[in-house]
C-alpha cells in the first residue's frame, strides 16, 4: 500500500471517528438541554438529581432503554421492522461527513481539511441524503403491522418529500450566489460576500421551516402526536429500537442545525479573526469554536420553538408547505437570480 | 489502476435482460412498473459509459432526460394502477384483461 | 476480465437455482454467499483494485435485480431495487459522472420509488402467496426468450470497436462538473429542456387527475 493511501485512509478514519463520537455525544446531552430549556420556558426545574446539574441524566436514559424488553410484534416483517431506524439515522450522520468544521489545520507538516469529504456536489449530496431518509419512516409505519403506524408513517412521508422541495429551492439560492456546489466554496464565498442570512432572509426563513418539517419537529410533528395517532410510526418499537428513533430525530436535528450554520451564518467564518493575527492553528480552532456556537444557537431556536408554538394540523400543514412556502421560494430565487445579475453578490 | 468500459457495458446488458425478463414473467403491476425502470436505468448506464468513452457530456443530458421520462412514466402509470385498483380491487394484469366483464 | 466472467456464472446459478425452487429462499441465499465468499478468497491480491470493487458492486447490482424480479412481497423488491439505484450510481462515480450519480440517487432512488412505496403502502399490498410467476411453458419461455437477448447483447459487444479505460488513472478535467452540464443544458439543447419542463407539468396533471377520488 502507498503511503499517500495510507494517509488518506488514516486521516479520514480519524476524521470519522472523531466526528461519530462528537455526534453521538451531542445527541446525548441534547435530550438533557431539551429538558432543561423546557424546564426552563415553563418556569419550573428540569433534570438535576442525577450527576450535578443532572449531567449523568443521558447515561441513566440510555441504561433504562437498554434495559427495557425489546418487543417485536408478531405479524410484523420482521426484515424491514428492523430495517427502519438504521434507514432514518444512518444519513443524519452521512450528511455530516460534508459539513466543513473548520479551515485547513497545519499538523504534521501537512495541510488537513476540517472536513471530511470535500466533494464536487455537496449540497447535492445533502438533498440526496434526505431524501433517503424518507424510506425509514414509511417502512417504520408500513412494517409494524398496525392502523396507526400506516397512517402515522403515510402522513410522515407526505410530509417530508412536501417539504424537501421548499428546502431544495432554499439551497437553489445559495448555490446561486456561491457559484459552487462544494459546501467550502460556499463559506468562502460568504467571507467575501456577507453572511447569506443578510441577502437571503426569505430563503433562510423558507430553509429554516423546511429544516423543522424534514426533522418532524414541533411545530410539524403531527405523524408522532400523542394525542392523534398514539405515537406514530415508532408506536410498535420499544427498548433500544426506540431509541433509535429518537437518537435518530436529534442527529437530524444537529445535521439541520449545522447546514443552516453552514449555508446561511457562513459556517466557520468569524468577521475580523484575520486583523487578530493570531497563529493558523489557534485562528482555526477559534473557528471551529465559532461554528459550534452557530450550531449550539439553532439547536436552542429548535427546543425553544417546540415549546412555545401549537401544532399543525395536517391539512395546515400540507397548505403551507405546498401553497405557501414553495411560491415564496420560487419569488425568493427571482430576487437571488436579481441580485446576482445586479452584481452585489 | 484503470478498467475497460466494456465492463459497464455487460453490466447495462445483464440489467437490461433482467428487467425484460421481469416485464414478461411477473404478473403483478407494480412489480412489472420496476421492472421497466430496471430497464431504463440499465440504458442509462449505457448512455453513461458511452459517454465517458467519446469524452462528450451529450450522453449524460440524455441519460438526464431518460430520468425525466420514467418520472412522468412512473407518476402516470402508478395513477392508473390507482384508479384500476378503486375499481377491481385486484393488481393483477390476468384480472384487468378484458375490458368489461 | 476474469473476475467479471467469474460473477457472471455466479449469477446465473443462483438465477436459475431460485427459479428451480423458489420455495427455498436460504438455500439460494447460502449458495450465492459461498460462491460471493470464494470469489472474494481467490481475489484477495488486489482487494484496493477499482477492478475487484466494481466486480463486487456489480455483482450486488445484479442480484438485487435477480430479486426485485423474482420475491414474492412488492415491498422488498422495491427495497432491492433502490439498492440496484445505488450500485448504478456508484457505476457512475467510477465513469466519473459526478453529478448524474448524486441526481440518479436524488430523483430516481429518492423520489421516484418513494412514489412506488406510497402506492404499496395505499393500496396495502402484502407478499402473494405463491409467487405467481405465469404457468410453466409462459415462464420458461420467457426465460429462454431472456437468455437468448442476453446472448445478442453480448455478442454485439464483443464485436465493438472502441477499446477504452475507466477508472482513477482516467480522469478528465472538469468532466460530469454541474457546469458543463449546464452550459449544455441551457446552451445547445435548450428546447428539449423547456419541452421536458412541459412533459414534467402534463405528467404532474394527469397522474393528479387519474387518482383524484370522484366525490359522487
Amino acid at each position: 500500500m502507498d503511503p499517500a493511501t495510507l494517509r488518506v485512509l488514516i486521516e479520514a478514519t480519524v476524521k470519522i471517528a472523531l466526528l461519530f463520537g462528537l455526534n453521538l455525544t451531542v445527541v446525548a446531552y441534547m435530550t438533557l438541554v431539551e429538558r432543561r430549556v423546557s424546564a426552563w420556558i415553563q418556569d419550573r426545574r428540569g433534570p438535576n438529581r442525577v450527576g450535578p446539574f443532572g449531567l449523568l441524566q443521558p447515561l441513566a436514559d440510555g441504561i433504562k432503554f437498554i434495559f427495557k424488553e425489546a418487543i417485536l410484534p408478531p405479524h410484523a416483517h420482521t426484515a424491514l421492522y428492523l430495517l427502519a431506524p438504521v434507514i432514518i439515522f444512518v444519513p443524519a450522520m452521512v450528511t455530516l461527513s460534508v459539513v466543513p468544521f473548520g479551515p485547513p489545520v497545519e499538523l504534521f507538516g501537512l495541510s488537513i481539511p476540517l472536513q471530511i469529504a470535500d466533494v464536487d456536489g455537496g449540497l447535492l449530496v445533502i438533498l440526496g441524503l434526505s431524501s433517503l431518509g424518507v424510506y425509514g419512516v414509511a417502512l417504520a409505519g408500513w412494517s409494524s403491522n398496525n392502523k396507526y403506524s400506516l397512517m402515522g408513517g403515510l402522513r410522515s412521508s407526505a410530509q417530508l418529500i412536501s417539504y424537501e422541495m421548499a428546502m431544495g429551492f432554499a439551497v437553489v439560492g445559495v448555490l446561486m450566489t456561491a457559484g459552487s456546489l462544494r459546501l467550502d466554496d460556499v463559506v468562502r464565498s460568504q467571507m467575501t460576500h456577507g453572511w447569506n442570512v443578510l441577502w437571503q432572509f426569505p430563503g433562510f426563513v423558507v430553509f429554516l421551516t423546511a429544516a423543522f418539517a424534514e426533522t418532524n419537529r414541533l411545530p410539524f410533528d403531527l405523524p408522532e402526536a400523542e394525542s392523534e395517532l398514539v405515537a406514530g410510526y415508532h408506536t410498535e418499537y420499544s427498548g433500544m429500537r426506540f431509541s433509535m428513533f429518537y437518537m435518530a430525530e436529534y442527529a437530524n436535528m444537529i445535521t439541520a442545525s449545522a447546514l443552516a450554520a453552514t449555508l446561511y451564518l457562513g459556517g466557520y467564518h468569524v468577521p475580523g479573526l484575520a486583523r487578530l493575527g493570531l497563529s493558523p492553528n489557534l485562528a482555526a480552532l477559534v473557528q471551529v469554536a465559532a461554528f459550534g456556537f452557530k450550531v449550539a444557537v439553532f439547536l436552542f431556536l429548535y427546543v425553544w420553538v417546540r415549546w412555545t408554538l401549537p401544532r399543525f394540523r395536517y391539512d395546515q400543514l400540507m397548505n403551507l408547505g405546498w401553497k405557501v412556502l414553495l411560491p415564496v421560494a420560487l419569488g425568493h430565487l427571482m430576487w437571488v437570480a436579481f441580485i446576482v445579475l445586479a452584481g452585489w453578490a | 489502476m484503470a478498467m475497460r468500459v466494456d465492463f459497464f457495458l455487460v453490466m447495462a446488458a445483464l440489467l437490461f435482460s433482467i428487467g425484460c425478463v421481469g416485464v414478461l414473467i411477473r404478473r403483478n403491476v407494480i412489480v412489472m412498473l420496476m421492472s421497466i425502470e430496471l430497464m431504463l436505468n440499465a440504458v442509462n448506464l449505457t448512455f453513461v459509459a458511452f459517454s465517458h468513452e467519446s469524452r462528450s457530456m451529450t450522453g449524460h443530458v440524455f441519460s438526464l432526460f431518460v430520468i425525466t421520462v420514467a418520472a412522468c412514466e412512473a407518476a402516470v402509470g402508478l395513477a392508473i394502477v390507482l384508479a384500476l385498483f378503486r375499481r377491481r380491487r385486484t393488481t393483477d394484469v390476468d384480472d384487468v384483461s378484458l375490458l368489461r366483464w | 476480465m476474469h473476475l467479471l466472467t467469474g460473477l457472471v456464472i455466479v449469477v446465473m446459478a443462483v438465477a436459475l437455482l431460485r427459479a428451480i425452487v423458489p420455495a427455498q429462499p436460504t438455500l439460494t441465499m447460502l449458495g450465492g454467499s459461498i460462491a460471493a465468499l470464494v470469489l472474494l478468497v481467490a481475489y484477495r491480491h488486489d482487494l484496493l483494485g477499482t477492478e475487484f470493487w466494481a466486480g463486487a458492486i456489480g455483482f450486488v447490482a445484479i442480484l438485487s435485480a435477480l430479486l426485485v424480479v423474482l420475491h414474492p412481497n412488492p415491498m422488498v423488491s422495491v427495497l432491492f431495487l433502490i439498492l440496484n439505484l445505488l450500485c448504478v450510481a456508484l457505476f457512475y462515480i467510477m465513469l466519473q459522472a459526478h453529478l448524474m450519480a448524486v441526481l440518479q440517487v436524488i430523483v430516481y432512488a429518492g423520489a421516484i420509488m418513494v412514489l412506488f412505496v406510497f402506492v404499496i403502502m395505499l393500496l396495502n399490498l402484502r407478499a402473494e402467496e405463491g409467487l405467481r410467476l405465469g404457468s410453466g411453458a409462459e415462464r420458461w419461455l420467457a426465460m429462454g426468450l431472456g437468455g437468448v437477448f442476453a446472448a445478442l447483447l453480448f455478442w454485439a459487444l464483443r464485436h465493438r470497436g472502441g477499446q477504452a479505460w475507466a477508472g482513477p488513472g482516467r480522469y478528465i478535467e472538469g468532466f460530469g462538473t454541474a457546469r458543463d452540464m449546464g452550459a449544455l443544458l441551457f446552451g445547445e439543447y435548450l428546447f428539449v429542456t423547456e419541452a421536458a419542463s412541459v412533459l414534467l407539468i402534463a405528467a404532474m396533471v394527469g397522474a393528479v387527475l387519474l387518482a383524484k377520488r370522484r366525490l359522487e
